[in-house]
């Protein structure tokens, strides 16, 4: 089997199940909340005590892009998964000369598709928001201030989008991986979501293992440290979009981007690991 | 059966192994994530867990909530309010603390929960024990210290998110003045105000003045003078006011006319001879109409 035919047959289960994903009435009103979510910051704005207002626009569409973005990485992926083992269809599918690991891949694929739907409309309609306020608030002040350039970088918010659409893709290999050993869908999503925790936390025992004496207590927060990926690589959102001193060089967008695909990649080879050995 | 193929021995083998090939990526990534780290870390402070002391819910609220923390704190500063109208001082002490932890960033939140602290809560404290009529006057400088002690905890943590911010610096000193009457430390906080980029013109004058008020009339004076050389010629900086106090302190330290300050010549001077004595700069007499410098309000 050719790598073309191989890459043919990732990329059919991927658009089928990227269609499966869209038409699932759980993505849709997830999307549809998160839309709302981002449209009303503008209504929580007045309850605001001391940032400014685009500064709480933005960090309330990222917040958003993050909490249901996790929620729909980690539960789309197990949905799309479980439904092919529950009603029988990886078998008819496996039966054909289609390997696991393409297996596997397709449906990363379809659900990282997904997710790459999500955080473009939600990147877009904050992006849009951003400028409708951000043209209010020039019309306000008038010729009363001269800016050296825009107020807001608006190619910020897609870097976010794209940062945070990577870690999805890790959270969903991850979801895989767990689901490659499971056997229902609601262990997988308990375990993803406590494995999302870890990761968004594992900083926080990685800085405590530094201030530690040597002693086994520091070998397993370093272990720690090490098993699981470092989510808060991606959590850049303070950085971006206002403050030009801030701005992240390109070399570290990089090398985010680069920590990213390989755990993606490091966990899809796990779960075909397991899942090579599972009887469905 | 072989104990090595028992199916638990299997499986455990099995989650070693995976344990192992994290492991091992996690240090293979290290030479891409570290780097990338030091960068992320360094632009976040509320991230520098080992710069600020007992800030792991710190951690924990921006790891679980990210950017919904803003909005959360802010929906907690309203029931905060709340609270405090009813007076409730321990619960009070608690939101301000959790506030702070969940949204560090706002300087909102710590100087109004610092206020509360410092110049409410006393107010209270000193009411439930009977009032300011009956607790005697010893009692209310204890409580006083002991509501400040706090409030200067709440700013110190304050500072550790924002160290050039003077506001931070202004409220320390606000509290020392106003509610300890302890101006040689208020003087203290005043200069560091001062001392901050973006230090409003007024700290510098009040340092001055604290100084005056110790007796320490020398160090006012020069004080006054190195200020007034080094503040621009704009209405703001009041250079008129800071001019009329080191004559009122040359008249004070008895200082000679040859002796006294002179301020720089040109757009300086224009401030400066508003003030002086027509007998110690007769130039004064041409530009006595000129009154820029006194605008807005002095201390």
């Amino acid at each position: 089997m050719s790598a073309i035919e191989s890459f043919t047959r990732v990329r059919l289960i991927a658009g089928t199940t990227f269609l499966e994903a869209v038409r699932q009435k759980f993505f849709n009103s997830l999307l549809l909340i998160s839309i709302a979510l981002v449209g009303s910051s503008t209504f929580f704005q007045q309850f605001d005590f001391g940032t400014g207002e685009l500064k709480f626009i933005t960090d309330f569409g990222f917040g958003a892009l993050f909490f249901f973005g996790s929620i729909l990485s980690i539960t789309a992926t197990t949905q799309l998964f479980f439904n092919e083992i529950e009603n029988r269809t990886a078998v008819t599918m496996l039966a054909k000369p289609v390997y696991k690991l393409e297996f596997l891949a397709g449906k990363f694929l379809g659900a990282h598709l997904l997710m790459l739907c999500f955080t473009l409309v939600i990147s877009l309609v904050l992006a849009g928001i951003l400028y409708w306020r951000e043209a209010v608030l020039l019309e306000r002040l008038g010729e009363d201030v001269i800016l050296d350039g825009p107020l807001i970088r608006y190619g910020d918010v897609f870097l976010f989008g794209f940062l945070q659409w990577l870690k999805f893709g890790i959270l969903a290999a991850i979801t895989l991986f767990v689901a490659s050993f499971s056997n229902t869908n609601l262990y997988t999503i308990v375990v993803s979501f406590f494995v999302l925790i870890i990761c968004q936390l594992q900083y926080i025992a990685r800085d405590a293992y530094s201030g530690m004496e040597t002693g086994w207590e520091r070998f397993l927060v370093q272990g720690l440290g090490l098993i699981f990926p470092n989510f808060q690589l991606f959590n850049i959102g303070d950085q971006l979009v206002f403050d030009v001193e801030k701005a992240l060089p390109v070399s570290t967008i990089l090398q985010i981007t680069g920590y990213g695909v390989i755990y993606t990649v490091a966990f899809i080879l796990l779960a075909q690991v397991n899942f090579r050995r599972r009887e469905i | 059966m072989n104990f090595l193929q028992h199916p638990l021995v299997l499986r455990l083998r099995r989650v070693l192994t995976a344990l192992l090939i994290l492991l091992l990526l996690g240090l293979l990534t290290r030479p891409l994530e570290a780097p990338a780290w030091q960068v992320v870390k360094s632009g976040q402070p509320e991230m520098n867990l080992a710069a600020i002391e007992g800030s792991l819910g710190q951690g924990l609220v921006i790891g679980v909530l990210g950017g919904f923390r803003a909005i959360m704190a802010d929906f907690l500063w309203i029931r905060t309010n709340t609270i405090w109208e009813r007076k409730d001082r321990a619960k009070l002490d608690a939101m301000v603390r959790l506030v702070t932890t969940i949204d560090p960033r706002p300087e909102f939140f710590w100087i109004n929960g610092s206020r509360m602290i410092a110049y409410d809560v006393p107010n209270w404290r000193i009411r439930e024990e009977g009032g300011y009529d009956v607790v005697p006057e010893a009692r209310q400088q204890a409580i006083d210290l002991d509501q400040s002690t706090q409030a200067f905890d709440l700013i110190d943590q304050a500072l550790g998110f924002h160290p050039d911010l003077a506001k931070l610096y202004l409220e320390k000193g606000q509290i020392y003045l106003n509610r300890l009457k302890d101006d040689a430390n208020a003087a203290k906080w005043f200069l560091k105000a001062s001392q901050q980029e973006d230090a409003p013109y007024f700290a510098a004058r009040i340092h001055a003045e604290l100084l005056r008020k110790q007796g320490l009339h020398q160090e006012a004076y020069d004080f006054l003078k190195n200020l007034h050389n080094e503040l621009p010629n704009i209405p703001f900086a009041q250079k008129g006011i800071i001019l009329e106090r080191v004559r009122e302190l040359e008249n004070t330290l008895k200082i000679p006319f040859w002796e006294r300050f002179q301020p720089a010549l040109g757009a300086a001077a224009k401030s400066a001879v508003e003030v002086a004595p027509p007998t110690f700069d007769p130039q004064a007499a041409h530009d006595h109409h000129d009154c820029s410098d006194h605008e807005g309000h002095s201390h």
